[in-house]
Protein backbone atom coordinates (compact mmCIF):
# COMPACT_ATOMS: atom_id res chain seq x y z
CA UNK A 1 0.00 0.00 0.00
CA UNK A 2 1.31 3.64 -0.79
CA UNK A 3 1.80 5.71 1.54
CA UNK A 4 -1.15 7.99 -0.06
CA UNK A 5 -3.64 5.00 0.08
CA UNK A 6 -2.37 4.70 3.63
CA UNK A 7 -3.40 8.49 4.50
CA UNK A 8 -6.38 7.74 2.43
CA UNK A 9 -7.56 5.49 4.40
CA UNK A 10 -6.77 7.02 8.14
CA UNK A 11 -8.40 10.19 6.98
CA UNK A 12 -11.31 8.09 5.93
CA UNK A 13 -11.59 6.18 9.33
CA UNK A 14 -11.22 9.61 11.10
CA UNK A 15 -13.99 11.17 8.93
CA UNK A 16 -16.41 8.03 9.57
CA UNK A 17 -15.41 8.57 13.70
CA UNK A 18 -16.50 11.89 13.55
CA UNK A 19 -19.80 11.50 11.48
CA UNK A 20 -20.51 8.85 14.43
CA UNK A 21 -19.34 11.04 16.82
CA UNK A 22 -21.48 14.18 15.56
CA UNK A 23 -24.40 11.23 15.48
CA UNK A 24 -24.64 11.47 11.70
CA UNK A 25 -27.18 9.51 9.78
CA UNK A 26 -24.73 9.28 7.02
CA UNK A 27 -20.92 9.08 6.78
CA UNK A 28 -19.18 12.12 5.56
CA UNK A 29 -18.25 11.92 1.47
CA UNK A 30 -14.85 11.82 1.38
CA UNK A 31 -14.50 13.23 -2.03
CA UNK A 32 -11.09 15.00 -2.89
CA UNK A 33 -13.13 18.45 -3.85
CA UNK A 34 -14.69 17.88 0.27
CA UNK A 35 -14.06 21.66 1.39
CA UNK A 36 -13.21 21.60 4.86
CA UNK A 37 -12.57 24.97 5.79
CA UNK A 38 -14.09 28.61 4.57
CA UNK A 39 -17.35 29.22 2.53
CA UNK A 40 -18.77 26.48 1.73
CA UNK A 41 -17.27 24.29 3.93
CA UNK A 42 -18.53 20.53 5.24
CA UNK A 43 -17.81 20.84 9.06
CA UNK A 44 -17.78 23.57 11.05
CA UNK A 45 -14.60 25.55 12.90
CA UNK A 46 -15.00 23.33 16.22
CA UNK A 47 -15.77 20.20 14.45
CA UNK A 48 -12.73 20.88 11.79
CA UNK A 49 -10.48 21.48 14.93
CA UNK A 50 -11.54 17.95 16.65
CA UNK A 51 -10.66 16.13 13.35
CA UNK A 52 -7.16 18.05 12.71
CA UNK A 53 -6.73 16.53 16.77
CA UNK A 54 -7.42 13.18 15.82
CA UNK A 55 -6.16 12.67 12.93
CA UNK A 56 -2.81 14.56 13.71
CA UNK A 57 -2.55 11.42 16.57
CA UNK A 58 -3.20 8.70 14.18
CA UNK A 59 -0.86 10.20 11.59
CA UNK A 60 1.49 10.12 14.49
CA UNK A 61 0.65 6.73 16.00
CA UNK A 62 0.86 5.11 11.94
CA UNK A 63 4.56 6.95 11.07
CA UNK A 64 6.00 6.39 14.40
CA UNK A 65 6.84 10.41 15.58
CA UNK A 66 5.36 13.04 16.35
CA UNK A 67 3.81 14.68 13.22
CA UNK A 68 1.99 18.29 13.56
CA UNK A 69 -0.50 19.33 11.19
CA UNK A 70 -1.22 23.09 12.71
CA UNK A 71 2.79 24.25 13.44
CA UNK A 72 3.94 27.14 11.51
CA UNK A 73 4.56 25.72 8.50
CA UNK A 74 0.97 24.83 7.74
CA UNK A 75 -0.24 27.99 8.81
CA UNK A 76 2.30 30.15 6.43
CA UNK A 77 1.05 28.76 3.46
CA UNK A 78 -0.39 30.82 0.70
CA UNK A 79 -2.67 28.48 0.28
CA UNK A 80 -4.15 26.53 3.76
CA UNK A 81 -4.02 22.99 3.34
CA UNK A 82 -7.09 22.94 5.44
CA UNK A 83 -8.97 23.90 2.30
CA UNK A 84 -10.04 20.90 1.20
CA UNK A 85 -9.92 17.02 1.53
CA UNK A 86 -7.29 16.88 -0.89
CA UNK A 87 -4.75 19.73 -0.29
CA UNK A 88 -5.02 17.76 3.39
CA UNK A 89 -3.85 14.76 1.93
CA UNK A 90 -1.06 16.24 -0.39
CA UNK A 91 0.42 18.24 2.91
CA UNK A 92 0.23 14.97 5.18
CA UNK A 93 2.07 13.14 2.08
CA UNK A 94 4.56 15.40 2.17
CA UNK A 95 5.15 15.63 6.11
CA UNK A 96 4.93 11.62 5.92
CA UNK A 97 7.69 11.50 3.06
CA UNK A 98 9.79 13.81 4.31
CA UNK A 99 13.54 12.91 5.40
CA UNK B 1 -6.17 19.25 54.57
CA UNK B 2 -6.85 16.65 51.90
CA UNK B 3 -4.95 14.51 49.96
CA UNK B 4 -5.00 13.21 46.46
CA UNK B 5 -7.40 15.31 45.14
CA UNK B 6 -5.88 15.10 42.03
CA UNK B 7 -4.75 11.05 42.07
CA UNK B 8 -4.27 9.80 38.76
CA UNK B 9 -4.12 13.49 37.22
CA UNK B 10 -1.29 14.50 34.86
CA UNK B 11 -0.43 18.13 35.51
CA UNK B 12 1.84 20.33 33.32
CA UNK B 13 3.27 23.47 35.25
CA UNK B 14 5.35 26.32 33.39
CA UNK B 15 8.45 28.14 35.36
CA UNK B 16 8.56 24.88 37.44
CA UNK B 17 11.77 25.51 39.25
CA UNK B 18 11.47 28.16 41.20
CA UNK B 19 8.82 30.48 42.87
CA UNK B 20 5.19 29.90 42.94
CA UNK B 21 6.16 27.18 39.99
CA UNK B 22 8.01 25.21 42.53
CA UNK B 23 5.69 25.63 45.20
CA UNK B 24 2.55 24.39 42.88
CA UNK B 25 4.43 21.04 42.04
CA UNK B 26 4.90 20.55 45.58
CA UNK B 27 1.05 20.59 45.68
CA UNK B 28 0.18 18.81 43.05
CA UNK B 29 2.45 15.85 43.93
CA UNK B 30 1.10 16.10 47.54
CA UNK B 31 -2.26 15.94 45.89
CA UNK B 32 -1.34 12.60 44.16
CA UNK B 33 -0.61 14.11 40.66
CA UNK B 34 1.90 13.40 38.18
CA UNK B 35 3.72 16.65 37.49
CA UNK B 36 5.86 17.54 34.08
CA UNK B 37 7.71 20.78 34.95
CA UNK B 38 8.96 23.39 32.32
CA UNK B 39 11.75 25.65 32.92
CA UNK B 40 14.31 27.41 31.16
CA UNK B 41 17.32 26.20 34.02
CA UNK B 42 17.49 23.02 35.21
CA UNK B 43 15.70 21.80 37.67
CA UNK B 44 17.91 18.95 39.66
CA UNK B 45 14.93 17.95 42.76
CA UNK B 46 14.21 14.36 42.30
CA UNK B 47 10.78 13.66 43.73
CA UNK B 48 8.83 10.74 42.55
CA UNK B 49 6.15 11.49 40.07
CA UNK B 50 7.75 14.63 39.24
CA UNK B 51 9.21 15.31 35.78
CA UNK B 52 11.34 18.13 35.10
CA UNK B 53 12.52 19.56 31.33
CA UNK B 54 14.19 21.93 30.32
CA UNK B 55 13.09 23.70 27.55
CA UNK B 56 11.95 27.74 26.50
CA UNK B 57 8.33 27.75 26.16
CA UNK B 58 8.52 30.89 23.10
CA UNK B 59 10.30 28.20 20.99
CA UNK B 60 7.55 25.61 19.35
CA UNK B 61 10.46 22.92 18.39
CA UNK B 62 11.72 22.46 22.21
CA UNK B 63 7.73 22.76 23.20
CA UNK B 64 7.32 19.42 20.24
CA UNK B 65 10.06 17.65 22.76
CA UNK B 66 8.24 17.99 25.88
CA UNK B 67 4.45 17.47 24.59
CA UNK B 68 6.10 14.24 22.93
CA UNK B 69 7.26 13.15 26.06
CA UNK B 70 4.21 13.76 27.47
CA UNK B 71 2.10 12.44 24.98
CA UNK B 72 4.32 8.58 25.20
CA UNK B 73 4.73 8.91 28.90
CA UNK B 74 1.30 9.24 29.54
CA UNK B 75 -1.03 9.44 26.52
CA UNK B 76 -3.01 12.45 28.07
CA UNK B 77 -3.00 15.62 30.03
CA UNK B 78 -5.35 17.09 32.37
CA UNK B 79 -3.95 20.12 33.82
CA UNK B 80 -2.13 23.29 32.81
CA UNK B 81 -0.96 25.44 34.50
CA UNK B 82 0.46 28.12 32.69
CA UNK B 83 3.04 29.86 35.29
CA UNK B 84 6.13 30.92 33.69
CA UNK B 85 6.53 34.83 33.60
CA UNK B 86 9.30 37.25 33.68
CA UNK B 87 9.34 41.00 34.63
CA UNK B 88 11.78 43.92 33.58
CA UNK B 89 10.48 47.24 35.38
CA UNK B 90 11.23 50.64 33.95
CA UNK B 91 9.37 53.52 32.38
CA UNK B 92 8.79 52.67 28.74
CA UNK B 93 11.50 55.54 27.72
CA UNK B 94 13.91 53.65 29.43
CA UNK B 95 13.25 50.24 28.76
CA UNK B 96 15.02 48.09 25.98
CA UNK B 97 13.29 46.50 22.97
CA UNK B 98 15.01 42.97 24.09
CA UNK B 99 13.78 43.45 27.47
CA UNK B 100 9.79 43.96 26.29
CA UNK B 101 10.58 41.28 23.36
CA UNK B 102 11.67 39.03 26.27
CA UNK B 103 8.72 39.75 28.44
CA UNK B 104 6.29 39.31 25.64
CA UNK B 105 7.82 35.95 24.61
CA UNK B 106 7.82 34.56 27.77
CA UNK B 107 4.57 35.46 29.77
CA UNK B 108 2.43 35.58 26.53
CA UNK B 109 3.76 33.94 23.00
CA UNK B 110 5.08 31.13 25.23
CA UNK B 111 1.63 30.70 27.25
CA UNK B 112 0.36 30.45 23.87
CA UNK B 113 2.33 27.89 22.64
CA UNK B 114 2.49 25.91 26.05
CA UNK B 115 -1.78 26.08 25.91
CA UNK B 116 -2.17 25.33 22.25
CA UNK B 117 0.45 21.78 22.63
CA UNK B 118 -1.31 21.31 25.89
CA UNK B 119 -5.31 21.41 24.01
CA UNK B 120 -4.46 19.27 21.85
CA UNK B 121 -3.84 16.29 24.35
CA UNK B 122 -7.09 17.84 26.33
CA UNK B 123 -9.07 17.71 23.18
CA UNK B 124 -8.56 14.00 22.52
CA UNK B 125 -9.89 13.39 26.32
CA UNK B 126 -12.73 15.58 26.16
CA UNK B 127 -10.88 16.75 29.31
CA UNK B 128 -9.03 19.54 30.62
CA UNK B 129 -8.39 22.71 33.23
CA UNK B 130 -5.90 25.46 32.05
CA UNK B 131 -5.11 27.97 34.60
CA UNK B 132 -3.34 30.91 33.52
CA UNK B 133 -1.36 32.66 36.28
CA UNK B 134 -2.37 36.62 35.78
CA UNK B 135 -1.49 39.40 38.23
CA UNK B 136 -3.07 42.19 39.47
CA UNK B 137 -0.97 44.60 37.84
CA UNK B 138 -2.75 44.01 34.78
CA UNK B 139 -6.10 46.29 36.77
CA UNK B 140 -4.26 48.17 39.00
CA UNK B 141 -1.44 49.22 36.39
CA UNK B 142 1.70 50.27 38.78
CA UNK B 143 4.09 52.70 37.57
CA UNK B 144 6.94 51.41 35.95
CA UNK B 145 5.49 47.90 34.74
CA UNK B 146 3.94 48.86 31.49
CA UNK B 147 5.05 46.04 29.81
CA UNK B 148 4.21 43.53 32.34
CA UNK B 149 1.21 44.83 32.80
CA UNK B 150 0.21 44.51 29.19
CA UNK B 151 1.04 41.05 28.98
CA UNK B 152 -0.73 39.99 32.08
CA UNK B 153 -3.98 41.34 30.61
CA UNK B 154 -2.89 39.84 27.44
CA UNK B 155 -2.95 36.46 29.27
CA UNK B 156 -6.40 37.24 31.00
CA UNK B 157 -8.26 38.04 27.27
CA UNK B 158 -6.30 35.06 25.98
CA UNK B 159 -7.62 32.55 28.58
CA UNK B 160 -11.35 33.79 28.28
CA UNK B 161 -11.20 33.79 24.53
CA UNK B 162 -9.54 30.08 24.94
CA UNK B 163 -12.47 29.29 27.30
CA UNK B 164 -14.97 29.89 24.45
CA UNK B 165 -12.58 28.11 21.40
CA UNK B 166 -12.50 24.99 24.62
CA UNK B 167 -15.57 24.80 26.18
CA UNK B 168 -17.23 21.86 24.23
CA UNK B 169 -14.13 19.91 24.40
CA UNK B 170 -14.81 19.80 28.28
CA UNK B 171 -11.62 22.33 28.86
CA UNK B 172 -12.25 25.01 31.24
CA UNK B 173 -9.90 28.27 31.04
CA UNK B 174 -9.35 30.51 34.15
CA UNK B 175 -6.77 33.02 35.46
CA UNK B 176 -5.86 33.81 39.05
CA UNK B 177 -4.26 36.84 39.10
CA UNK B 178 -1.38 37.40 42.08
CA UNK B 179 -0.84 39.74 44.18
CA UNK B 180 3.17 39.98 45.73
CA UNK B 181 3.95 37.07 46.92
CA UNK B 182 7.32 36.32 48.38
CA UNK B 183 9.47 34.97 45.44
CA UNK B 184 12.80 35.83 43.99
CA UNK B 185 11.13 38.12 41.53
CA UNK B 186 9.32 40.55 44.76
CA UNK B 187 13.16 40.97 45.87
CA UNK B 188 13.91 43.19 42.63
CA UNK B 189 11.00 45.19 43.87
CA UNK B 190 11.73 48.49 46.51
CA UNK B 191 9.75 48.51 49.95
CA UNK B 192 7.67 51.38 48.52
CA UNK B 193 6.56 49.74 45.84
CA UNK B 194 5.67 46.84 47.75
CA UNK B 195 3.70 48.89 50.23
CA UNK B 196 2.17 50.39 46.92
CA UNK B 197 0.74 47.44 45.94
CA UNK B 198 -0.68 46.35 49.62
CA UNK B 199 -2.38 49.68 49.96
CA UNK B 200 -4.20 48.75 46.56
CA UNK B 201 -5.62 45.52 47.99
CA UNK B 202 -8.67 45.46 50.51
CA UNK B 203 -6.01 42.86 52.63
CA UNK B 204 -3.02 44.43 53.03
CA UNK B 205 -0.60 41.49 53.31
CA UNK B 206 1.37 39.40 50.93
CA UNK B 207 -0.07 36.63 49.54
CA UNK B 208 0.76 33.00 50.57
CA UNK B 209 0.97 29.62 49.01
CA UNK B 210 -2.00 28.46 50.37
CA UNK B 211 -4.00 31.71 49.04
CA UNK B 212 -2.72 30.79 45.83
CA UNK B 213 -2.99 26.72 46.06
CA UNK B 214 -6.92 27.49 46.94
CA UNK B 215 -8.08 28.84 43.98
CA UNK B 216 -5.64 26.99 41.73
CA UNK B 217 -7.16 24.38 43.36
CA UNK B 218 -11.36 25.63 42.57
CA UNK B 219 -10.50 25.66 39.04
CA UNK B 220 -8.60 22.14 38.96
CA UNK B 221 -10.70 20.04 40.51
CA UNK B 222 -13.35 17.74 38.27
CA UNK B 223 -16.58 19.30 39.17
CA UNK B 224 -15.89 22.64 38.17
CA UNK B 225 -16.45 21.91 35.14
CA UNK B 226 -18.90 24.51 35.10
CA UNK B 227 -16.29 27.37 35.92
CA UNK B 228 -14.29 28.96 32.54
CA UNK B 229 -13.52 32.27 31.69
CA UNK B 230 -13.14 33.54 35.28
CA UNK B 231 -10.60 36.19 36.96
CA UNK B 232 -10.04 36.02 40.41
CA UNK B 233 -7.47 38.73 41.79
CA UNK B 234 -6.52 37.84 45.47
CA UNK B 235 -5.91 40.13 48.20
CA UNK B 236 -9.04 41.62 47.31
CA UNK B 237 -8.35 43.73 44.49
CA UNK B 238 -11.60 45.71 42.53
CA UNK B 239 -11.86 45.38 39.04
Amino acid sequence: MSELDKIQTIMVDTFKDLADQLGQAEPFECKDEMILFGAGATLDSLTLVSLVVDLESRISDEWGREISLTDDRAMTRAVSPFDTFISLKTYINELVTEK
Amino acid sequence: MSHNLFANRIVCITGSSRGVGKQLVDYFIGQGASVVGISRGVDERVIDNFYPMQADISNPEELKKVFSFIKSKFNKLDILINNAGISHSGQALFLSTEKVRSMIDINFLGAFLVTKEAAKLMMKNKYGRIVNIGSICSTVEPFGASVYSATKAAIHSLSNSLAQEFASFNITSNTLALSPFPTDMLNTISQADIDWYLNEQKIKRLAEINDITNVIEFFCLEQSSFITAQFIQLGGISS
